[in-house]
Parts: structure tokens; C-alpha cells; sequence
């Protein structure tokens, strides 16, 4: 036993002579090497504000006029990112009438912010984007995303301890000009057609 | 369980000491490094850092970061004050009513052609002034130059070159041609001059000091220009390619006398009271309303739109 912990210890003692090596090979060659570590942290690249900057090159008088496209977001909102999700998959598609309509009479904590965030960017349109009507819009995406959380700890019976999360959550909107675009919708009697359509193509293949 | 401890700690110190050594040699830097380091397990729980706060605050940051040697550069409460140009059109010079509308050969239009280059002797004054300080100044060379700085100024302008055009524009001058603008493009030409421009107005104010000169010269040219923006996603907002308006103009050029160095930059321009209103932009536009009493109806059919009051204005 102490011939084996003997053993042991002397085998670590030279993993760490080696780590102690490493270590000044690091600091004599830093930068080089660490100029593979990827730079830009997710955290501060803020795209989608970037993509209201986009410029497009003038048009051309017979071309078909091109939509403007608005891009709004409001970061670290005290709400949970899957309430939001529910919020943001109702408003999908609608026209901003419908949508602001829909959220200010939903009784949800999300709801209120979103409307004032829907709000915000129909403003914006009219004022920086040069859109015409502000009710010409549409929701063309809507997002919601996973905030910096904040840890506590929640105090259980017996000494015991879990560590509670304060969830936080960003909101994205990306507003179109224009009518919204009308989606099909299957009725419940064509999808039934449909999958026994499927069923009778069934085949054997590769026989006689 | 002594014996072979020891036995480790000493295999580790002559460890440390073979690396210490070959460190040395090849770096020739010395690093503190312990001989004995802590050997730990694994910390399998969490605690968040968050408990440790309540007695952080009590406690004095300040005092603990500069314990610590982070040092802050001191912070100067200044506001930065511009010296290279004035603040705005001293005397402004009131151009005539019908300007540009009579013709040369009228009687009328003769009678305006003569008035205007001896209009005062203010102007005549600060001509000398300028031709103080500046020996190759005359009136008739500075209209044709100042009408040059103007086109490469917007010329600059459309290509957004930033450099060139505060080398063309004062200070004063650049923001208000450049707000609203880094999204949109601008493409404008000048096609042609209509009459020969001309130095209609001079004045030499001297800012803060009595030395302290600057020269604003104001000169009146009549051309043909196009011009169209565009939004930032191509759309047409203003104006067209093929259609060139006539324009008549009164550009204000200024200088830093004093300074050796200074050049003749565009300052601004002047929009007289009488000036014809400008196309509108293409897309509609809604107007606030008036206000309106608890109780009163907004009554639309005989509602007039208030129209600005007809001032001259430096633009």
C-alpha cells in the first residue's frame, strides 16, 4: 500500500513538473498561440441590431419595389424564454394591427412588453425606415431567447441546497412592409386524403 | 505512511528545482513559483456567487480597489469647444425680393445688378480686411472658386468620403449635411451654371478676442442640378435622375484668417423669405393634429393645415 502510493506520488509529481514546463512555455510564446481562440463572445455580438444597417443599392425604376424590413429586439427581460416562445408563435405572420390587438388584451406578463417592443419598431419604421403607412406592416419573425441568468440558492430541508435560476430572456421582431402573405390552410378533411393517398402509394420495391 | 510522504515531497522538490533551473537557462526570468502546492479533490457542489454579496456591500470598494493598484485615469468634466470655424452667419446678407426672376435686360433687372455689388460699405470693408491677410483674393476669382469648393463638397457628399468633405465643409456645416444620411444614398450631379456666381456679401467678425478674424463671404450662383435619394433599401424618396431643377443659391464661405493654414471652407447657405417651397418627398406623411378640448369634435372639411411663417433662415 505504501509502495503503491509511493508510486503514485512520484508519478504525479512529475505530471506537474511537466504542467510547471507547459506553464513557461505559455507565457514566453503567448499571443501566438492564443490567437486560435475564437475572439467575437457570443455574448456582446449583438446581430440583429447589426441587420437594421444593412444598405441596398439604389433600384432601378422598373424593378418591383422592395419590402422594408425592420429588425427589434429588447434583451434581458424579466420572463421565462418558454412563456415568451408561446407569445411569439401566436403573433407570427399577423399584421401589426392584429398582433398589437391580440397582446394587449392577453393576460400574460410577456404580453405587455412585447406590445410595447411591436410599438417601439412600428415607430421606428415610420420615423427612420421610411415606411409610408404604419399600418402596412407585418410580423414576419418573432423570437425569444435565452437571457444572462442570475444563480441563487434555494434552501431545501436537511442541510440540503439548489441553485435557482433568474430567468431572463431577449425578444426579436423582424417587421415587413406590406400585406401578410396568406398561408394555406388544410382542412382537417384534406390531410385525412392525404395520408390515405400516402397508404395506397405504399409499393414493394425491387421485386419480381 | 510518514516515510513515504516525505519521500514524495522530496522527489517533488527536486522536481521543482530541475524545472526552476531549466527555466532559467532558457528564459532568464525568475518566477515565485511554491514548492509545496496544495494537492485537492475535486469541488463537487456549486455555490453561487451571489451569497458572498450581501457583505460585499458593505464593505468599501473603493478603498479595495485601490488596495488592489487598479488605478483610474482621472476624469476631466470638459466640453470641447471648436475654433477652427464660428457657430454660425454674422449679418447675414437679405437677398432681394425677385431675385433671379427679371430679367438682365430689364430695366428692373439692371437696376438690381447695380445695386448689388456696391450694396455697402461694410461689405467693401471686410473685402479689405480679407485682402489683408489674403493677398491673392479678389471677388471676381473667389466666386468662381467658391463655386468649385461647392460641387466637390457634394461631390464628396454622394461618396460620403469624410475626410475630403471636412476639408471642403466647416464644423458647423458638416452635420447638417450629413444627419440622416449615412443609411441613404445620395446621387447628385451639377449639370450647368446658369449665370456667372457672384460675391454679393462680406463680413469679418472676430470671435472671443479683437485679432481673432474669420472671414464670411457670401456668394449668389443660379445653376442646374439633379438630384435623387435614395433609402436604405434602394426605394426613391426625393427628387429624380433625369429631371434637373434650376436653383438659385446663396452659399456662405468662410475662413480662419488668422490661421496661416486655413482654407476657404463651405459654411452654409441662406434661404431667403421668399423662396419658392421645395418638392415634397414621395411618401405620405402624417401631420399632428391640432389639440383639441375634452368634448371638441376634430372637424377635418375645414381644417387648414398651418403653413410655416415666411422667414429667412440660415441653413
Amino acid at each position: 500500500m505504501a509502495a503503491a502510493m509511493t508510486g503514485r506520488g512520484v508519478a504525479f509529481i512529475r505530471n506537474i513538473s511537466g504542467l510547471l514546463h507547459s506553464r513557461l512555455q505559455v507565457l514566453a510564446g503567448g499571443p501566438q498561440q492564443l490567437s486560435c481562440l475564437h475572439t467575437s463572445s457570443s455574448l456582446e455580438a449583438k446581430t440583429w441590431e447589426r441587420r437594421n444597417r444593412k444598405m441596398y443599392p439604389p433600384q432601378l425604376p422598373d424593378e418591383p419595389r422592395r419590402p422594408a424590413e425592420i429588425h427589434h429586439s429588447r434583451r434581458q427581460i424579466k420572463y421565462s424564454k418558454d412563456k415568451m416562445w408561446y407569445l411569439a408563435k401566436m403573433i407570427r405572420g399577423m399584421s401589426i394591427d392584429q398582433a398589437i390587438a391580440q397582446l394587449e388584451f392577453n393576460d400574460k406578463k410577456g404580453a405587455k412588453i412585447m406590445k410595447e417592443v411591436l410599438l417601439e419598431a412600428q415607430e421606428m419604421a415610420v420615423k427612420n425606415h421610411n415606411v409610408e403607412y404604419k399600418s402596412n406592416l407585418y410580423v414576419a419573425e418573432s423570437n425569444s431567447s435565452k437571457g444572462k441568468y442570475l444563480k441563487r440558492i434555494r434552501y431545501h430541508g436537511r442541510g440540503m441546497f439548489g441553485i435557482m435560476d433568474k430567468v431572463y430572456c431577449h425578444y426579436f421582431v423582424k417587421l415587413v412592409e406590406g400585406s401578410p402573405p396568406k398561408t394555406e390552410k388544410k382542412t382537417s378533411f384534406d390531410q385525412a386524403k392525404e395520408y390515405v393517398q400516402n397508404l395506397k402509394n405504399r409499393t414493394i420495391i425491387h421485386s419480381l | 505512511m510518514a516515510m513515504p510522504m516525505r519521500r514524495t515531497l522530496a522527489a517533488l522538490h527536486r522536481a521543482t528545482c530541475s524545472t526552476l533551473k531549466s527555466g532559467e537557462a532558457s528564459l532568464d526570468v525568475r518566477h515565485p513559483v511554491p514548492l509545496f502546492l496544495p494537492v485537492r479533490t475535486k469541488k463537487r457542489y456549486f455555490i453561487p456567487p451571489a451569497v458572498g454579496l450581501k457583505e460585499k456591500k458593505r464593505g468599501n470598494t473603493e478603498a479595495k480597489a485601490q488596495a488592489a493598484g487598479i488605478v483610474f485615469r482621472q476624469q476631466y468634466i470638459e466640453r470641447p469647444i471648436n475654433i477652427a470655424c464660428t457657430a454660425g452667419i454674422f449679418d447675414p446678407y437679405i437677398p432681394p425680393e425677385g431675385d433671379a426672376r427679371l430679367s438682365t435686360l430689364s430695366k428692373e433687372g439692371l437696376k438690381q445688378r447695380t445695386e448689388q455689388i456696391k450694396q455697402s460699405a461694410a461689405s467693401q470693408l471686410a473685402i479689405r480686411k480679407i485682402k489683408e491677410h489674403d493677398s491673392h483674393f479678389t471677388s471676381k476669382n473667389f466666386a468662381e472658386q467658391a463655386q468649385e469648393i461647392f460641387i466637390e463638397a457634394h461631390n464628396a457628399l454622394t461618396q460620403f468620403n469624410k475626410e475630403k468633405l471636412h476639408s471642403l465643409v466647416t464644423e458647423r456645416c458638416y452635420p447638417e449635411m450629413t444627419r440622416g444620411n449615412r443609411y441613404k444614398t445620395i446621387h447628385w450631379r451639377f449639370i450647368e451654371s446658369l449665370e456667372p456666381p457672384k460675391v454679393v456679401h462680406a463680413r469679418c467678425p472676430d470671435m472671443v478676442s479683437k485679432g481673432n478674424l474669420y472671414g464670411q463671404v457670401t456668394v449668389r450662383m443660379h445653376s442646374k442640378q439633379t438630384l435623387a435619394i435614395y433609402d436604405r433599401f434602394g426605394r426613391l424618396m426625393l427628387g429624380s435622375e433625369e429631371q434637373p431643377k434650376d436653383v438659385l443659391e446663396y452659399l456662405v464661405i468662410e475662413r480662419h484668417l488668422v490661421n496661416p493654414y486655413s482654407q476657404w471652407r463651405l459654411h452654409g447657405k441662406i434661404v431667403p423669405s421668399w423662396a419658392p417651397a421645395k418638392d415634397p418627398i414621395i411618401k405620405t406623411v402624417m401631420i399632428p393634429g391640432p389639440e383639441l378640448k375634452p368634448g371638441q369634435e376634430f372637424d377635418a372639411l375645414n381644417y387648414q393645415v398651418p403653413k410655416p411663417e415666411a422667414v429667412q433662415w440660415n441653413k
